[in-house]
């Protein structure tokens, strides 16, 4: 269990920025999702707490001791690879055995380890097998127990469950935040998958570009993305780009209010909107009153997914997207005129 | 399969093998004229048996073939891991210096090399043929060997870092096995272009010190008999064995399944 | 140590060996030969060597020499032409027509006794072409009463054997170039009303050329330096730039006017490669791509 700190990390690959200055604190039994698109950084980032990157300037600590020199072999950290990187020429147990064994621990305590390893990933009975001869998850498991086994300081996971299909995904995520606890380390993940940052991690550091741009627990990042990109790439935002006009931002069509506290009069802002906080309603009469920011306009398309109905609304020269549950008898058609609204709270105010 | 495709491809197979197959049943044929009908002997492999320069040719082909497995595949593994494993500067100008030796007639460089050790005293000789020879294998080794390599990509290698393991313990426990088929297919393959090899041999064997291509150079050009069909028979089945046993492992690229 | 002096050592390390050797094994005798090339005499045994163009200037003015490289040009073109008219098809069949496992057994079969021993192969169709032998035989077999075959020691029986000798080469890379194309793309073409000849020449034929360039550049690049097979089959007919060179080397021992002709030599090989870079570029860069 360890404390993780990047300063002022940069590096570059040629011309491009992979990381352009982020600092960011990994606190002793967090688990951590680095989330952002790919190329964005993320990735080196952990390949560098890892130490198979070589920063061009800016330290990493892990518990206060620096590491930047540390080979990657002696920084004590367990990582799960991207494709899992299993041994082929070794059985399930010689892989999950390899790092105590690299250490010299005696056969016997390794052999112990191991089963202990294969009770907690739930692969008793598997240790005389092939990598190959196991399905993804068997083998997202053995990876996990050898990355486990020496009892590392910190865990480092690279899109764990990516090369898995999405119900696999989904009982490995639970699975995965299990073992977490029950072990107690410190985990970083990066993943691209938002849903899958918000399931997993206790906080998600949302980097683009190289930067930090966003860091906080799922819930705070998800309903107040800080940014522009946040609220576009954790879910989807309808947009609201206006100048500030009584306390209101004024957009073409009407002003929308928000309980933020706006910059000055007549600078430019930036509202985002959840597609789930708006309501659409025939007629003003149905309406929550604090429901205040309404627009009237027409559906130009219903999207039905099984349990929700996703809404494309044109309401003057802007679309919207609204998602509704599954519950009214039959979905809006096509040409409904409709007013869709949402409350102030809900309008974020975020940066450029 | 259609039927002009099975005749094309048979008619392809009879021409490739028709001349080898004649040439090895003919070195059972009792008659030096090669008569027909054939007489089965294998008087001509007892009388290759006593043939004194023959056998020291077979034995010096043998020696240089060994010492230049050993060398190339040491060399050219070296190499591919440090290409497979760093981007670096120069790299693919490095990698693009391979490929003279594979492509530039031997012709060319068995004559180049006989000019320079001439000049700077290596001389010719065995020592001479075995420079050369490794030069030829190297280019191969580090091909089939990086192949192997980019099959598995740094990740293992990293892994295994991850888990505390030094780069040494890394390389015998992780790099080696994984690439082992590889190097033994490289090793076989740098075996089979030494034996075989016949022109840089040639231009760099002096009087009285030969290869066995060399010597059977010298033997059809005073004129055949079926000595030299019997100890081609031999050269021809170790050479074919040997790449037999490299497709195997090599398989022309990659391993199948997995 | 820091990073990057750890990773500099190891990588200078790993290549310094194999590169030093052919350096010593290569490069240099290439270069040592370009001096040679305009040296009066070989500056071996205390003789005194002049600077001279005259090897290159001997290969300009005399027809001899023009001739016979022209000779070696036309070996290689005719070989190469063989070849493909052998392999292609051969290589088509194997990779569109024949599955599973017979496809593997057959491809190496085809190719197995390319990395066998050439010399070998080509003394073998001597027992096969001479007067006497197995073709000679048959054809008396089949036509009794016909004149001497006479084919051994001829431009033909070159041609032979070293179409024999190269023919695998063109298979294999047509045979790789043409297993790549997606069958779904054949059958667009003909969904979108090709006719089969007309699929081969607008799909097969375009995606297959890479195979076909670097097959013939392979070919027709050993082949222009051969002197082995020509000595051996050729007989009076079998004269050509290698043999000449190698007779430089080896019995008039004018090392300098040998020198010269391998330079002409590798002048055209050069040349040939760098005309199918194009081609043969953009299938590197694939074949890298497909590895990585």
């Amino acid at each position: 269990m360890s404390r993780v700190e990047a300063r002022a990390v940069r590096k570059a690959y040629g011309a491009v920025k992979a990381l352009d200055g982020v600092s960011l604190t990994f606190e002793d039994g967090s688990f951590s999702a680095l989330l952002g698109p790919s190329g964005s950084g993320k990735t080196t980032l952990l390949r560098a707490f890892a130490g198979f990157v070589t920063l061009d300037s800016g330290t990493i600590a892990i518990d206060g001791k620096l590491v930047n020199d540390v080979p990657p072999h002696r920084r004590d950290l367990g990582m799960v690879f991207q494709n899992y990187a299993l041994f082929p020429h070794m059985t399930v147990a010689e892989n999950i055995a390899f790092g105590l064994s690299v250490r010299g621990a005696a056969r016997a305590a390794i052999a112990e380890r191991v089963e202990a390893m294969l009770r907690l990933v739930r692969l008793e009975g598997f240790g005389a097998r092939k990598p190959r001869q196991l399905s993804g998850g068997q083998q997202q498991r053995v990876a996990l127990a050898r990355a486990l086994v020496t009892r590392p300081r910190v865990l480092l996971l690279d899109e764990p469950l990516g090369a898995l299909d999405r119900r696999l995904r989904q009982e490995m995520q639970i699975e995965l935040k299990q073992i977490q606890r029950e072990v107690g380390i410190t985990a970083i993940f990066v993943t691209h998958d938002q849903e899958e940052a918000l399931t997993l991690a206790d906080r998600v550091a949302v980097i683009n570009e190289g930067r930090l741009v966003q860091v906080g627990m799922p819930g705070e990042v998800y309903e107040r993305p800080a940014t522009r990109f946040v609220a576009g790439f954790l879910g989807d935002a309808n947009l609201f780009e206006g100048r500030v006009a009584g306390g209101r931002v004024a957009v073409g069509g009407g002003a929308i209010a928000t309980e933020d506290a706006l910059p000055t009069e007549g600078a430019p802002a930036i509202l985002a909107v959840r597609p789930e906080k708006v309501v659409l309603a025939a007629d003003a009469a149905g309406l929550d009153a604090d429901l205040v920011n309404r627009l009237e306009g027409r559906i130009v398309q219903a999207v039905y997914a099984g349990s929700a109905i996703t809404y494309i609304v044109e309401a003057g020269d802007r679309r919207l997207i609204v998602f509704e549950q599954n519950r009214a008898a039959a979905p809006l058609g096509p040409d409904t005129a409709v007013i869709a609204a949402f409350a102030p709270r809900h309008a974020v105010l975020v940066q450029p | 399969m259609s039927r002009l495709s099975q005749a094309l491809l048979g008619a392809v197979l009879v021409f490739l093998y028709m001349p080898i197959v004649v040439m090895v049943v003919m070195a059972f044929n009792r008659s030096a004229l090669y008569e027909l009908p054939i007489e089965w002997d294998t008087v001509w492999f007892q009388a290759l048996a006593g043939n004194e320069r023959l056998l020291t040719a077979s034995m010096n082909s043998i020696l240089i073939a060994l010492a230049n497995t050993v060398i190339a595949t040491v060399l050219g593994t070296m190499a591919a891991l440090a290409f497979a494993r760093f981007r670096f500067r120069g790299r693919n100008l490095m990698r693009l210096l391979l490929l003279p030796t594979i492509t530039i007639p031997w012709l060319i460089i068995g004559t180049a090399m006989l000019v320079l050790f001439f000049w700077i005293g290596i001389g010719r000789g065995l020592h001479a043929i075995l420079l050369g020879h490794v030069a030829l294998s190297i280019p191969y080794v580090v091909i089939v060997v990086g192949a192997r390599l980019a099959g598995f990509g740094p990740a293992l290698e990293e892994a295994a870092a991850s888990l505390g393991a030094s780069p040494w313990q890394t390389f015998v426990r992780v790099s080696f096995p994984v690439i082992a088929p590889g190097v033994v297919a490289a090793a076989l393959f740098a075996f089979a272009v030494s034996f075989d090899q016949f022109v840089i041999s040639y231009f760099l064997s002096p009087p009285g010190v030969s290869t066995l291509p060399v010597e059977i150079y010298a033997a059809i050009r005073k004129g055949f008999t079926p000595e030299v069909n019997a100890i081609s028979a031999i050269i021809i089945l170790v050479s074919m064995g040997l790449m037999l046993a490299f497709a195997r492992l090599y398989r022309f690229g990659g391993e199948r399944g997995s | 140590m820091s990073e990057t002096a750890r990773r500099r050592r190891a990588i200078v390390g790993l290549t310094a060996p194999a590169y030093l050797w052919l350096l010593l094994t290569i490069f240099l005798p290439l270069a040592a030969m370009l001096c040679f090339s305009v040296l009066t005499v070989a500056p071996i045994g205390g003789r005194e060597p002049a600077l001279t163009l005259k090897h290159y200037a001997a290969f300009l003015e005399k027809d001899f020499y023009r001739d016979l490289t022209w000779r070696s040009v036309r070996l290689g073109l005719d070989v190469t032409f063989w070849c493909v008219v052998v392999g292609y098809p051969a290589a088509f069949a194997l990779a569109r027509h024949v599955r599973g496992c017979w496809r593997e057994a057959l491809f190496l079969l085809i190719v197995l006794p390319f990395w066998s021993n050439g010399l070998v192969r080509v003394f073998s169709w001597t027992i096969v072409l001479r007067d006497g032998g197995l073709l000679d035989r048959a054809v008396h077999w089949v036509v009794p009463g016909a004149g001497a075959l006479d084919i051994i020691y001829s431009y033909p029986a070159t041609v032979i054997g070293l179409v024999h000798s190269f023919v695998p080469y063109m298979i294999l890379t047509c045979y790789l170039s043409l297993q790549a194309i997606d069958d779904s793309l054949i059958e667009a073409a003909r969904s979108l009303g090709a006719s089969a000849a007309r699929t081969f020449l607008r799909v097969v034929l375009p995606l297959s050329l890479p195979g076909l360039v670097a097959g013939a550049v392979l070919i027709f690049v050993p082949v222009v330096g051969s002197f082995m097979e020509p000595r051996i089959l050729g007989g009076t007919q079998g004269i050509m730039l290698g043999t000449v060179i190698e007779d430089q080397f080896t019995t008039v021992f004018n090392w300098p006017l040998g020198a010269a002709l391998s330079f002409i030599l590798l002048a055209i090989v050069l040349a040939v490669m760098l005309a199918a870079l194009p081609v043969l570029r953009g299938r590197l860069a694939g074949a890298e791509g497909a590895s990585s």
